[in-house]
C-alpha cells in the first residue's frame, strides 16, 4: 500500500513537470511571504497540501502558513478556515490560537453564544486540547494499566500492593473511559465536518431550502457554523441561537 | 489708408462671396396644392425652388383638367442683420388645376433643372370632395343632435342668411376603451358661407372629473376642407385632449359651449357709392353647443400579475447593465428603458432586487414624452444604481415589468435577463493588520482592537512532510484499535484464570493441614501416653517432639525441613503471639529434643506431655 503512495506520488509529481519537493516549495513559499509576496506564498503552501498523500500532524506549519499568507490578502475566511484546520491537526498550537483568535476579532458578526452549560463548555476544551490518536492511544495505554493493577488487587500477597492497585485501577478505567470519549467525539466532529465557515461576503439565511424563504437573519464572511443537513443545494445551519438555511456554495466545511 | 484698402477689397469681394453662399445653399424644391378640392372648383399647384431653375417639367395631369400655366414669379429678398447679409431668392411655378372626380388623388414629383443638375419635388396628394349638395332649406338640421355612425354626435347651429352654416362637432377616437387607455377627444368647428372671425374666450368646456387629462397643443392647425353630410365645409380642430379613464363604467362627458364672432355682411342698402364698392361688415357673436357624449369604460380583467407597475398600453423595454464584473465599493448602473405608448406618465417604476450586499439608491427616471393625438408615447429611461460591498459571486434576478395590453385585451410581463455579477476585492493597499480597507467600516467591535497588534509570524521551522507511523495510524473504531483493547483484556483475563487456579490449589493443602493440625496432634499424643503406659519412654519422647514439630509445621504453614528456632519464633511473632506463648513453644520443642537425644537432663515425661498438650491447646486458641 505504502508503495503504491509511493509510485502514485511520484507519477503526480511526473506529470506535473515541476518535480518540486514539498521542502522546496516550503522554503519558496516562506520567501515570498517574507517578501510581501502573500499571493505566491499562498499558492505554493496550498500546492504543498494538495500534494500530500496524507495530511498528518506534520502539515499544521503549511496550514498555520498559509492561514497567515490568506489574512495579509485580507482573504479572511480562508485563513480562518486554515487556522481552524492547523488547530484539527495540532491543538495546542498557540500562534495558530492566536492568529484565529486575531482573525476572529477582524469578522463582523458577532454570535452571542447560547448559554452553554460551564462543565460542557470545559468538556469540549478538554476534548480539544489533544489530537484523536493521543487520545485513543493513552485511552487504549491507560486501560491496559487498569488491568495490570486488578491483577496486582487479586494476586498480590501485600496488602498495600492490593490496595494501591485497587484505588489506580479504579483511576486508570475512569481515565481510560474519559480519553475514549474524547477519542469518540473527535472522531465523530471529523468524520461528519459539521463545522463550516461563511466564505460570501454576506448571506442571507432562509426559513426554508428554497429562493423564496423567508429572510431570518444575516451573517457575513468568516463565521463559524454547524451544519446540521444538506438539503437541495441548500444547508441547514446553527449559529448561535439562529438556525437557518443557506446556500452550499457560501460555506466552506473545516 | 490701409483701412480703407480693405475696405474697397471688402467691397469688391462682396458679390463674389455672395454668389458663392448662394450656390452653397441646399436646393429646395418643393410642391405645394391644397389637401383638398372640391370637384369643379379650380385650384392652384404651384412648385416652389429657391434658386433660379428652368426646364420645369410637371408631371401629367391625368386626374385633372388643365386650365392655366405655368406662371412663373420670382421674388427676391436681401437682407443685413448686425452686419450680416442674408438673402433669399424664390422662383413659383403655379398651374391652375380643376378637379374632375371624387377620390384621392396623388400627384408625381416633378422635376426642375438647376445649374445643370436635375433635381425632385416632393409628391402631392389631393382629396377631391363632391360638390355641394342642394341645400335643403326646410330640413336643415337645426340645433337638434343626429347620431352619425362611429358614435359622432353633431350639433348645428344654422346661420340665418345665405344658407351659411357654422357648428361645432364633438369627435372622440373610441367609445369603448379599457381603463387608463386613452380616448382623444376633440372639438372641430365647421363653417360654410359664413366668416368665422375668431373664437372669444367664453368657453365652456366639461369638467371631465374621471378622466386623467393631456391638453394637446393646437398652435399649427390648419383649415381643411371636408364634405360633411353632402356639403363641403372649412373645418378646423378649436380644442383637443387626451383623456385617460380613472375609473370604469359609462362616464358621461357634459356638453362644451364656445363663442364666436362672425363677420356678417350689412343687409341695409348702401347710401354711398362707396359703400357699394366696399362691402359693410358687422360683426355678431354667436354661442355653438358642441353635443355631449358617453365613453363606455371596461375595467381592467382581473388575474393582474404582480410585477404589474399600472401600464395600459403598449410597451417594450430594454435593460443594459455597466459592467458585470466590477471590484468591490464600484458602482453598477443597471438602465431599464420603457417605450411605448400609453399612459407612460402613469407607470411604477419596477422594483430591482439587488442580491445582498449591494448598497442602493434611489432610481433616477428620466422621462421623454411625445403628446400626439394618437396618444402619449415616447420612453421612460431609469437608471438604478448600486454598489456592490463584498465580493463574491451573485445573480441579479430578472426584472419584470407588467402591462396591460390594449390590442391583445390581456396582460403582459416583460422581463429583462438575469445578470451574473462577479464581484472582485476592493482595491486597496491592505493596511498594517492584513485587513482590507473596506471591512473597517463594518468593525465596530473598538474594544477589541488594539494598536499595533498583528497576527503572529509564520512558522519558519524545518518543513518535513512526515507521514504517520504505520503502528500509532491505528484508524478510531477500527477493527485494529478493538484488537489493543481486547488483547491487553485477554491477556489479564488468562493470567487471571492461571494465578488464581494455581492459588486455589495452595491454598487448599495447607487448608487442610492447618484445620487438621490439632487431630493429628491429638492422635500423636494419644500413642505417646500408651507408650508411657508400656514404659517405653524413649519411643515416647520421639512421639512427643513429631506430634509438637507437626503441629507448629501445619499450623504455620511451614514446611518440617524448615522449622527451628529462629523460624518458628519470627513467623509466630509476626502473627502478633505474646513472647510468653513462644517461650513456651521453643521450651516445649527443646526439651522434647533434650529428653530424646540426652536422657541423664532428667525430664518427667508426665510434666512434658502435660506441657505439650497444654501448649497445642492455647496455640488452637491463637489465631494464626
Amino acid at each position: 500500500m505504502k508503495r503504491l503512495t509511493m509510485i502514485y506520488i511520484a507519477l503526480l509529481m511526473a506529470v506535473m513537470g515541476f518535480a518540486q519537493s514539498p521542502t522546496e516549495l516550503w522554503a519558496r513559499a516562506n520567501q515570498a511571504y517574507t517578501d510581501g509576496n502573500y499571493a505566491d506564498a499562498a499558492a505554493d503552501y496550498s500546492a504543498i497540501i494538495d500534494a500530500a498523500p496524507v495530511i498528518t500532524r506534520a502539515y499544521a506549519p503549511v496550514y498555520y502558513n498559509l492561514g497567515n499568507a490568506h489574512f495579509k490578502q485580507g482573504e479572511l475566511s480562508q485563513a480562518i478556515l486554515a487556522y481552524e484546520r492547523c488547530l484539527r491537526l495540532k491543538p495546542t498550537d498557540k500562534n495558530a490560537k492566536y492568529n484565529l483568535q486575531f482573525a476572529q476579532t477582524q469578522i463582523i458578526d458577532n454570535i452571542a453564544d447560547t448559554q452553554v452549560f460551564f462543565l460542557r463548555e470545559w468538556v469540549t476544551t478538554l476534548r480539544n486540547m489533544l489530537p484523536l490518536r493521543v487520545w485513543m492511544w493513552s485511552s487504549i495505554i491507560l486501560f491496559s494499566l487498569t488491568l495490570i493493577c486488578l491483577l496486582l488487587f487479586a494476586f498480590s500477597r501485600a496488602i498495600g500492593v492490593r490496595k494501591t492497585g485497587f484505588y489506580l485501577s479504579i483511576i486508570f478505567i475512569i481515565c481510560s473511559v474519559i480519553g475514549f470519549a474524547n477519542a469518540a467525539s473527535l472522531n465523530h466532529r471529523d468524520s461528519v465536518r459539521a463545522e463550516a465557515i461563511i466564505t460570501r461576503g454576506i448571506v442571507n439565511a432562509k426559513a426554508s431550502p428554497d429562493r423564496s424563504g423567508t429572510e431570518l437573519f444575516t451573517l457575513h464572511e468568516g463565521t463559524k457554523v454547524t451544519i446540521h443537513e444538506v438539503l437541495g443545494g441548500y444547508a441547514n445551519i446553527e449559529v448561535g441561537n439562529y438556525n437557518g438555511w443557506i446556500p452550499v456554495n457560501t460555506l466552506e466545511r473545516i | 489708408m490701409r483701412r480703407l484698402t480693405y475696405i474697397l477689397i471688402a467691397v469688391c469681394l462682396f458679390p463674389l462671396l455672395g454668389v458663392g453662399m448662394l450656390r452653397a445653399e441646399d436646393v429646395q424644391f418643393r410642391a405645394q396644392a391644397p389637401a383638398q378640392v372640391i370637384v369643379g372648383r379650380p385650384f392652384q399647384l404651384s412648385y416652389t425652388v429657391n434658386q433660379r431653375g428652368k426646364d420645369l417639367r410637371a408631371p401629367e395631369f391625368t386626374d385633372f383638367d388643365y386650365i392655366a400655366g405655368p406662371y412663373t414669379s420670382q421674388s427676391s429678398s436681401t437682407s443685413f442683420v448686425n452686419g450680416r447679409r442674408t438673402s433669399s431668392f424664390q422662383m413659383t411655378f403655379t398651374y391652375t388645376l380643376m378637379a374632375q372626380k371624387e377620390g384621392t388623388f396623388s400627384l408625381p414629383p416633378a422635376t426642375i433643372n438647376i445649374g445643370g443638375e436635375h433635381y425632385t419635388s416632393n409628391g402631392v396628394k389631393i382629396t377631391v370632395l363632391p360638390e355641394d349638395q342642394p341645400q335643403q332649406a326646410s330640413t336643415q338640421q337645426s340645433a337638434g343632435s343626429s347620431q352619425q355612425s362611429g358614435g359622432q354626435q353633431t350639433a348645428r347651429q344654422s346661420s340665418g342668411p345665405e344658407q351659411g352654416n357654422i357648428f361645432v362637432r364633438t369627435l372622440v377616437s373610441k367609445t369603448k376603451v379599457y381603463e387608463q387607455e386613452a380616448v382623444l377627444l376633440s372639438y372641430k368647428v365647421y363653417v360654410a358661407g359664413v366668416d368665422l372671425k375668431q373664437f372669444t374666450n367664453n368657453i365652456t368646456l366639461p369638467d371631465f372629473t374621471s378622466f386623467l387629462q393631456q391638453k394637446i397643443d393646437l398652435s399649427d392647425v390648419q383649415l381643411q376642407l371636408e364634405n360633411y353630410n353632402g356639403r363641403n365645409y372649412q373645418t378646423a380642430t378649436i380644442y383637443s385632449t387626451l383623456l385617460y379613464p380613472q375609473k370604469s363604467g359609462d362616464i358621461q362627458i357634459e356638453p362644451a359651449s364656445f363663442e364666436a364672432v362672425l363677420l356678417v355682411p350689412n343687409q341695409a342698402r348702401s347710401r354711398s357709392i362707396f359703400d357699394d364698392f366696399f362691402n359693410s361688415y358687422t360683426t355678431a357673436t354667436r354661442t355653438l353647443r358642441a353635443p355631449g357624449t358617453t365613453i363606455h369604460v371596461t375595467p381592467l380583467p382581473a388575474g393582474k400579475p404582480a410585477a404589474y407597475a399600472g401600464g395600459v398600453g403598449k410597451f417594450t423595454m430594454e435593460s443594459k447593465i455597466s459592467a458585470t464584473d466590477v471590484k468591490a465599493n464600484e458602482a453598477i448602473t443597471l438602465t431599464l428603458t420603457i417605450r411605448g405608448a400609453g399612459n407612460m406618465k402613469l407607470l411604477k417604476t419596477p422594483g430591482v432586487e439587488w442580491p445582498e450586499g449591494f448598497e442602493q439608491y434611489d432610481p433616477k427616471v428620466t422621462n421623454n414624452f411625445k403628446t400626439s393625438t394618437g396618444g402619449m408615447s415616447g420612453t421612460r429611461t431609469i437608471e438604478y444604481l448600486a454598489i456592490p460591498r463584498a465580493a463574491g459571486d451573485y445573480t441579479l434576478p430578472a426584472v419584470q415589468f407588467g402591462y396591460f395590453d390594449t390590442e391583445k385585451g390581456k396582460y403582459e410581463v416583460l422581463s429583462t435577463p438575469e445578470y451574473t455579477l462577479h464581484i472582485a476585492r476592493g482595491v486597496g493597499e491592505p493596511t498594517a493588520n492584513g485587513q482590507q480597507p473596506t471591512a473597517v467600516s463594518y468593525v465596530n467591535k473598538e474594544d477589541i482592537r488594539e494598536l499595533g497588534s498583528d497576527i503572529r509570524y509564520i512558522s519558519a521551522a524545518n518543513f518535513v512532510p512526515a507521514g504517520e507511523n504505520e503502528v500509532l495510524r491505528v484508524q478510531f473504531g477500527s477493527w485494529q484499535m478493538w484488537l489493543l483493547y481486547g488483547c491487553p483484556l485477554v491477556l489479564a483475563l488468562g493470567l487471571f484464570v492461571i494465578f488464581r487456579k494455581r492459588i486455589r490449589e495452595n491454598a487448599d493443602i495447607i487448608g487442610v493441614r492447618k484445620r487438621q493440625a490439632n487431630s493429628v496432634a491429638r492422635k500423636r499424643l494419644k500413642t505417646a501416653k500408651k507408650l508411657l503406659g508400656e514404659q517405653k519412654k524413649e519411643q515416647f519422647f520421639e512421639e512427643i517432639e513429631r506430634a509438637s514439630l507437626q503441629y507448629l509445621s501445619d499450623r504455620l504453614s511451614i514446611p518440617t525441613a524448615d522449622l527451628n528456632k529462629e523460624t518458628i519464633t519470627s513467623t509466630l511473632r509476626g502473627k502478633s503471639i505474646d513472647d510468653q506463648l513462644i517461650e513456651r513453644t521453643n521450651r516445649v520443642l527443646s526439651d522434647a529434643a533434650f529428653a530424646r537425644y540426652a536422657p541423664a537432663m532428667g525430664i518427667k515425661p508426665d510434666e512434658l506431655y502435660a506441657q505439650t498438650e497444654q501448649l497445642i491447646n492455647d496455640l488452637e486458641d491463637c489465631k494464626l
